[in-house]
């Protein structure tokens, strides 16, 4: 699809579809490939069980902890008075912080036209939509009242209320849910190609009737194509300012309070480059093992992985920056409050998780400046671990470390997670494995379609040069007419 | 019910009794056929009535019988709150009593050794809901403490106990007396010889009279009085100084220099309520005040006393003897041949200030005071240094006791037990106290009491002694009975009862009555004594009823005369340090005292002054003892405190450690009422008992040793940290500072002075290369250019809490809970921060920046209440998603219960940290019906999952709101008082009109030394608090380190 709208060549010498596929591929091979991992049902990996049996069982511990939860109260996590936020918060800005490689790794590189961000797009914008569905049970439940928690939501009712639309609560509502609806939409509308492959390839009836709904009619007509593609550009454009809105909004959660730690103008930013970092660290994540599993290291290569961590390098660079940014202007702004906190943060009892998160998120990211470091998969995945946890420090430092020292001391206290907080973190990380886990055995995890379209360029690059519109025309515009209809040749 | 159930038919009976049946059967299985056991539990578990049915058959009749037999007992119970006597209301007459409107009845309430204090109880449907101070009490003033608050809990106490008991076994009051009246009968013949009345301390005159009677049917017998806080001391110094047990009263409003020598007289001496509010009218600074009183207290264990003195001197409680003999000798008094210990240091220096001190004050306008926990002889040597200062009739009153008849307690529980060893006693009658948990442990009264052969205990619950005695009679509480009972000066107060006995109970008056006359009621005996005391008329006796006191009843001023060499007597030393054991000092629970109430839940939750623990006693040591004793002492967190062992004489008792700078080195101080066993369901269990290391020879004050290590504990504190951090939180300075500036005093506090100070002299300070980016002024009130009376012309109410007068006792606090129903949480609750009361009494800690070590050897102690300050822009308000929090027009910051989702985000953003979270059903945790009848009708019961906090009482603020309406004034000046406020004994904090420049809240305002908490947020609080002024001795404490400074780098948990 991308040849539709790429007509400049690429610059000599710097071949952006490069490295992107290796292997010898076909068409056929990659529809093969892809499609064989939902169409061969029986022949899924052992690993695949057992992950998915964790996860599971990880995710009735979620459940349990949440029956629990309604049934007793809140009181069954660790946050008290002064710290009325605890993991729940927590978790809920580190979840929506993954959540955000995906869209960005769709719309913004799709916009941009980034040709390497075809076969990661698919599982990196699953990711998203699973994180964001385990972010989204943070804000309802840790609510002392959840079953009156829809009072956010601006609805016409006989107590003629509004919601407070000054509350960065109500404002985050709104980002989280368009968020999580655009997102879903785009996604699904991305599957649409695919989803017909599916339908034509399998031979379960069932998963044919399935696939058939879900495919909308998809005849893979130029027409059809025309208008996803118009659709699809549009969706990304909608998308981009989300990427950059919903962690912005998430940060005026804090942003907009005068908890000396919280009532700082950096936020929107920094908030917004640590999500992607704390995204890209999670697609690598998943990535990595994938690719191992289904044997997708011919569509996931190494050059991803690269490219990936030179971005999680660039953002973890601002995050860094912000980290400094706030320091100075602690000492600069010459507010007592603010420069005891910032000591606080560096010295107080809870000193340990600063340091922590300075050498997760400032200087173990340093060492992606190394090729080889970027090319090591055991460092990689190391390294995107340690992010992830250094990104869940960061709003440890933000929320914890802040609540607990305020403006005075008589009421400082201490906060101590309970057994409960960890099965609600575990379980949601069940829930999300358990969701990702579901995807990769019933949807195709790689956008088939776009890896042949890629194939056809990397391919027709290789033969013809720059001969973009001129000898490629024949093979390349009717993708979906020749390779998808003859594919589902039964019909 | 199918294939397994279906094995265990028996056919064959199923035959038989298909036979033996007669006419036409009808069954839905064969289980029911054959009423199979299986059958019936599977019925009943799917539907209950069914099985009744099947089981009970009751047919129409009976069923119409039942009903109207429930109907009849449920209207039965709805009587059971009324009183059955008709009582007087205060203001209301009773035809008034219409529902939703309250009542009020003046009553008394016991509070410190068997002294009163009036109260006003609010009534509502016949439930009592809450106590408020007797205007025309001369304890009370219209003021309470945190214990009187507290006390209607107490009463609706479902563990209290409901019947009599017999050794373990449930008997009836009938059963009792026809078992104690023949006992007593027999006893006529020995003139009583074997008879024991062992009762608390009494003032009741009619308790007395009974007792006379009693007395004088049985000549023979005894009357003992005992409780562990019985003012033996006091009673023995009197007689020492006068030869006779005069009663010593205080008169702190007339008094310029204050000598406290181990005397906590603003909490735990009988009149501390009123002591406490004579003493704040000598030190409140205003606009023109020149001068305020000088308050010098030297004591052990950190007090609040100890925090409002202007020079507080850390001795260990062996050491005030010798102090108070060397000021005794300064001022000229003749203290015989005793040696005059010689002070060092700081303490000579304080020693001679003190003195010249006293000795410049003109003749009558010194006061010093001892302490009740001190030896006889400390209080010979004061009454002699009174006398010598001129103070006797001036500031120091001398008086006939107050109590019925004074006594040695302890020389006469000790004859007791001797007596019961030598089974000398038959008849064994306590009313009220728990001796067999309060007597000290080498009287071994529990080893005794069980060898009385016929033993009864009048007890409210079913403790230690009544498990001991023979028999156990529920004791009415003294809401429930009528009564009488005098003040710390004598003034005496009829108790009414506010309610029938919730449960099966009697008073002491009724059960005396019943043993040794015709049984009489509870009304009679007290219209009775009273009528044989001249008050004939019920006219009379209604006008008692009705003011709550017996005109001029006090008791008659005595002018006495130091007997010759009283302030020479020579002290039974209190046993000295010596090696490696320490000082041990055992006093009461500043809570709970001596552990009468340790079933009180809102008693338990109160953060213990100074010490801010809740739940819990502690041993407290000195830091520079902790370190000698190699106890750790972790800095933030107090879940794992720990602990050590304490032995005593052979006695041992393991206890938290904590850690408190300002008290004084080889010390340890124990506190009583906790290690109760058989308290209640709330009070067992807890703590550790320090009546297991007070022997009758050295009670308060003996040595022992402690050693750590023995591992650690959770105590459950409300506060963690007790440093301003540099923060401009309570501002301090003194009253010299206050007069100098008067040149301009609308713009200067006392830091603004300081401040000014340091410019003067050069000094740069991190705040002044700031740019002053607010004005405070701007928003101070009632200058606020917005203030919403010119919007809307209404009332906006403001709140002003005076720090020189907060004298941390926590009857605010108390006041709060009872009137806002607010929860109690329990120790685990405490212990993860999620204390509910919405007024927090902040204690700070600060010493001279110059002298690091003051600060643990003797730190200054501030207090500061804090609840919500209603801010004008309140950063809670915009936050809120739901719009649960909002302002009202009146400049209320309004709490919606019903609309809060609960996202805590409010509480997040308030820089005050005032909000309360609801993290579980608190409210209703214990679903307990009596415990509901509690309630204050007029506030919100707060369920899961909210925010609350203080409203300003603004249920209190609608009453009158309504009642201005309906009459069409306006609300006036002073008559609309917040729960805090009324309780408040220094009237510290005060609440009204702010709009109206006249209101006493509006003046406060515009004192120089008025200032907003956190004002530079721009949150523009209502509630100001005015600076705390001090009165320091500039011969003990040099000027420059008057400045208060906290240290910024000690992190301390105290």
């Amino acid at each position: 699809m991308a040849s539709t709208i790429n007509t400049n060549p690429p610059a000599p010498g710097n071949d952006p579809t490069e490295g992107l596929i290796t292997g010898e591929h076909t068409y056929e091979t990659i529809t093969d490939k892809v499609s064989s991992i939902v169409i061969n049902q029986r022949k899924q990996p052992l690993t695949w069980y057992v992950i998915f049996g964790g996860a599971f069982i990880m995710l009735n511990v979620m459940m349990a902890t949440i029956v629990h939860l309604l049934f007793k109260g809140i009181g069954i996590w660790g946050i008290n008075i002064p710290s009325g936020w605890g993991w729940d918060i927590i978790n809920f800005v580190w979840w929506i912080g993954i959540g955000h490689a995906g869209t960005l790794i769709s719309a913004i590189l799709l916009l941009l036209r980034q040709q390497w961000r075809t076969s990661i797009n698919r599982f990196a914008e699953a990711m998203t939509l699973f994180a964001v569905a385990c972010a989204g049970l943070y804000p309802l439940l840790h609510t002392g009242r959840p079953w009156v928690a829809y009072w956010l939501f601006p609805y016409p009712n006989v107590l003629g209320m509004w919601p407070q639309f000054r509350s960065p609560l109500v404002w985050d509502v709104f980002a989280v849910s368009t968020y999580a609806t655009v997102s879903a939409m785009f996604w699904f509308v991305g599957l649409i190609p695919d989803l017909a492959t599916m339908r034509d390839r399998a031979t379960n009836p069932l998963a044919k009737i399935i696939f058939g709904c879900l495919s909308l009619g998809w005849r893979g007509s130029a027409q059809h194509w025309q208008r996803y593609e118009a659709a699809y550009l549009m969706l990304a454009g909608l998308s981009t300012p989300l990427v950059l809105s919903v962690h912005s909004i998430v940060s005026f959660d804090f942003s907009v309070g005068i908890v000396p730690g919280w009532h700082t103008t950096i936020f929107p930013p920094y908030f917004v480059a640590g999500a992607v970092y704390a995204g890209f660290a999670m697609v690598i994540l998943l990535a990595i093992p994938t690719r191992a599993l289904y044997g997708l290291k011919d569509f996931i290569t190494m050059k991803h992985l690269d490219w990936m961590a030179k971005i999680m390098l660039t953002t973890g660079l601002i995050v860094f920056y912000g980290y400094l940014v706030e320091v100075f202007y602690a000492w600069y702004g010459g507010d007592k409050a603010e420069m005891e906190m910032m000591h606080n943060r560096m010295f107080g009892p809870y000193g340990w998780s600063y340091w922590m998160l300075i050498t997760c998120n400032g200087f173990a990211p340093q060492l992606l400046w190394f090729p080889r470091v970027r090319r090591s998969i055991p460092m990689l995945f190391i390294l995107s671990l340690v992010v992830s946890l250094g990104m869940w420090l960061e709003r440890f430092v933000i929320v914890t470390v802040s609540l607990t020292r305020t403006a005075i001391p008589a009421t400082w206290g201490y906060y101590t997670p309970t057994v409960f907080d960890w099965s609600m973190f575990l379980g949601t990380m069940g829930q999300f494995l358990f969701l990702f886990f579901l995807f990769i055995r019933f949807v195709p995890m790689i956008a088939i379609f776009e890896m042949r379209d890629l194939l056809h360029k990397s391919h027709h690059d290789d033969t013809n040069g720059n001969g973009h519109g001129v000898n490629g025309h024949t093979e390349a515009a009717p993708i979906g007419t020749q390779t998808t209809i003859p594919a589902g040749a039964g019909e | 019910m199918d294939t397994e159930q279906k094995q265990t038919f028996d056919l064959e009976a199923l035959r038989t009794k298909l036979a033996s049946t007669t006419g036409r059967q009808y069954w839905r299985g064969l289980g029911e056929l054959a009423e199979n056991e299986e059958f019936i539990q599977y019925l009943e578990d799917e539907v209950p009535q069914a099985t009744r049915s099947m089981g009970m058959y009751v047919d129409r009749r009976q069923f119409l019988t039942l009903a109207g037999a429930g109907l009849a007992l449920a209207g039965l119970s709805g009587c059971r709150f009324q009183p059955q006597r008709k009582i007087v209301p205060y203001v209301k007459m009773p035809e008034d009593m219409t529902l939703g409107i309250p009542s009020f009845f003046a009553t008394a309430v016991p509070s410190l050794s068997g002294t009163a204090l009036g109260v006003i109880a609010t009534t509502r449907e016949g439930r009592p809901i809450k106590l408020e101070g007797n205007p025309d009490h001369p304890d009370s003033l219209g003021k309470t403490d945190a214990v009187t608050q507290s006390l209607l809990i107490g009463m609706y106490d479902p563990d209290r106990s409901q019947t009599v008991m017999n050794q373990g076994e449930v008997s009836a009051w009938k059963e009792f007396y026809s078992t104690a009246r023949d006992a007593f009968a027999r006893q006529r013949t020995t003139r009583g010889n074997g008879v024991r009345v062992l009762t608390e301390t009494i003032t009741s005159p009619t308790f007395a009279a009974q007792m006379k009677n009693l007395l004088v049917q049985f000549p023979e017998a005894k009357w003992i009085q005992y409780e562990p806080e019985g003012r033996d001391n006091v009673r023995a110094g009197a007689i020492a100084a006068f030869g006779e047990p005069v009663n010593t009263i205080y008169k702190f409003d007339q008094a310029s220099r204050i000598l406290s020598l181990d005397a906590d007289f603003l909490l735990t001496m009988p009149g501390h309520v009123r002591y406490a509010g004579d003493f704040i009218k000598g030190r409140r600074v205003r606009r023109d005040t020149k001068d305020m009183n000088r308050l010098y207290v030297v004591e052990g264990m950190p007090t609040i006393t100890g925090a409002n003195a202007d020079q507080r001197l850390p001795l260990r409680p062996s050491e005030i003897e010798g102090f108070a003999r060397a000021v005794a000798q300064g001022i000229g008094v003749d203290v015989g041949g005793t040696p005059v210990p010689t002070f060092n240091g700081d303490n000579a220096k304080y020693l001679t200030a003190l003195i010249k001190d006293l000795k410049s004050a003109a003749a009558g306008t010194t006061l010093v005071i001892p302490g009740d926990f001190q030896p006889a002889p400390v209080h010979a040597l004061v009454h002699a240094i009174n006398a010598q200062l001129g103070n006797a009739g001036k500031t120091v009153l001398y008086t006939d006791p107050v109590e019925a008849v004074p006594s040695d307690q302890l020389a006469d529980l000790k004859t007791l037990v001797v007596d019961i060893s030598a089974s000398k006693v038959d008849v064994l009658l306590i009313l009220g106290g728990n001796p067999v948990y309060t007597a000290p442990v080498d009287l071994r009264f529990s080893e005794q009491i069980v060898k009385v052969p016929f033993s009864i205990h009048l007890s409210a619950y079913e403790d230690e002694t009544s498990f001991l005695s023979k028999w156990h009679l529920p004791e009415a509480h003294f809401m429930e009975a009528w009564g009488d009972i005098r003040a710390y000066e004598g003034t005496t107060s009829i108790i009414q009862p506010m309610i029938a006995p919730l449960y099966d109970g009697k008073s002491a008056h009724e059960v005396i009555s019943a043993l040794i006359e015709e049984p009489r009621e509870g009304y009679q005996i007290v219209r009775d004594h009273y009528r044989s005391q001249g008050v004939i008329t019920e006219d009379d006796f209604n006008k008692i009823l009705h003011d709550g006191v017996v005109a001029s009843s006090a008791s008659k001023l005595r002018l006495v005369t130091l007997k010759p060499g009283a302030a020479s007597a020579v002290s039974p030393a209190i046993a000295k340090p010596s090696g490696s054991t320490l000082e041990v000092v055992i006093r009461p629970d500043t809570t709970i005292g001596d552990g009468r109430y340790a079933n009180n839940g809102w008693l338990q939750e109160l953060p213990k002054p100074i010490l801010k623990i809740t739940w819990d006693n502690v041993a407290v040591i000195s830091p520079a003892t902790a370190a000698a004793l190699h106890i750790p002492y972790d800095k933030e967190s107090a879940s794992n405190t720990p602990t050590a062992e304490l032995t005593v004489r052979g006695s041992k008792i393991t206890a938290p450690v904590w850690i408190l700078p300002g008290h004084p080195d080889d010390t340890v101080t124990l506190t009583l009422g906790y290690g109760r066993e058989r308290a209640g369901s709330v009070g067992s269990g807890i703590g550790y008992n320090a009546y297991n290391v007070m022997f009758s020879d050295t009670l308060w004050n003996t040595t022992g040793t402690l050693e750590g290590g023995k591992g650690s504990l959770p105590v459950a504190t409300t506060q963690h940290h007790y440093l301003m951090e540099n923060r401009d939180l309570i501002r301090v300075g003194s009253i010299a500072q206050f007069t100098r500036s008067s040149y301009d005093k609308e713009r200067l506090s006392p830091d603004d002075l300081e401040e000014q100070d340091k410019n003067e002299k050069g000094k740069s300070h991190v705040v002044e290369e700031r740019p002053n980016i607010y004005n405070l002024d701007e928003y101070k009130y009632p200058k606020d250019p917005n203030n919403a009376i010119d919007k809307f012309g209404a009332y906006s109410w403001g709140m002003s809490i005076d720090a020189s007068a907060c004298i941390g006792c926590n009857a605010c606090v108390s006041a709060c809970v009872a009137e806002n129903n607010t929860p109690v949480v329990g120790k685990d609750e405490v212990l993860r921060g999620r204390a509910m009361h919405w007024i927090r009494i902040d204690t700070y800690y600060a010493s001279d920046a110059a002298q690091s070590d003051a600060y643990f050897v003797n730190p200054k102690t501030y207090f500061m209440p804090v609840m919500c300050v209603h801010c004008e822009q309140a950063p809670c308000e915009p936050v809120c998603p739901v719009a649960a929090t909002i302002h009202s027009h009146e400049g209320l910051n309004m709490m919606v219960y019903n609309r809060c989702v609960g996202t805590k985000y409010c509480s997040n953003n308030c820089p005050y940290k005032v909000r309360r979270f609801n993290f579980f059903n608190y409210a209703n945790h214990h679903d307990v019906p009596v415990r509901k009848l509690l309630n204050n009708p007029e506030v919100t019961v707060r369920g899961r999952g909210v925010m609350e906090k203080c409203s300003y009482c603004t249920q209190r603020i609608s009453l009158k709101r309504q009642q201005a309406k309906q009459i069409g004034v306006e609300i006036k000046d002073g008559e609309l008082v917040t729960a805090c406020q009324q309780a408040c004994p220094t009237d510290a904090i005060v609440f009204g009109n702010i709009s109206d420049l006249n209101a006493a809240v509006s003046k406060l305002k515009t004192e120089p030394h008025d200032y907003a908490l956190l004002g530079e947020l721009n949150t523009r609080p209502r509630t100001t608090y005015l600076a705390r002024v001090n009165n320091p001795n500039p011969e003990i404490e040099s000027e420059a380190s008057q400045s208060e400074k906290t240290r910024g780098d000690q992190q301390q948990r105290g």
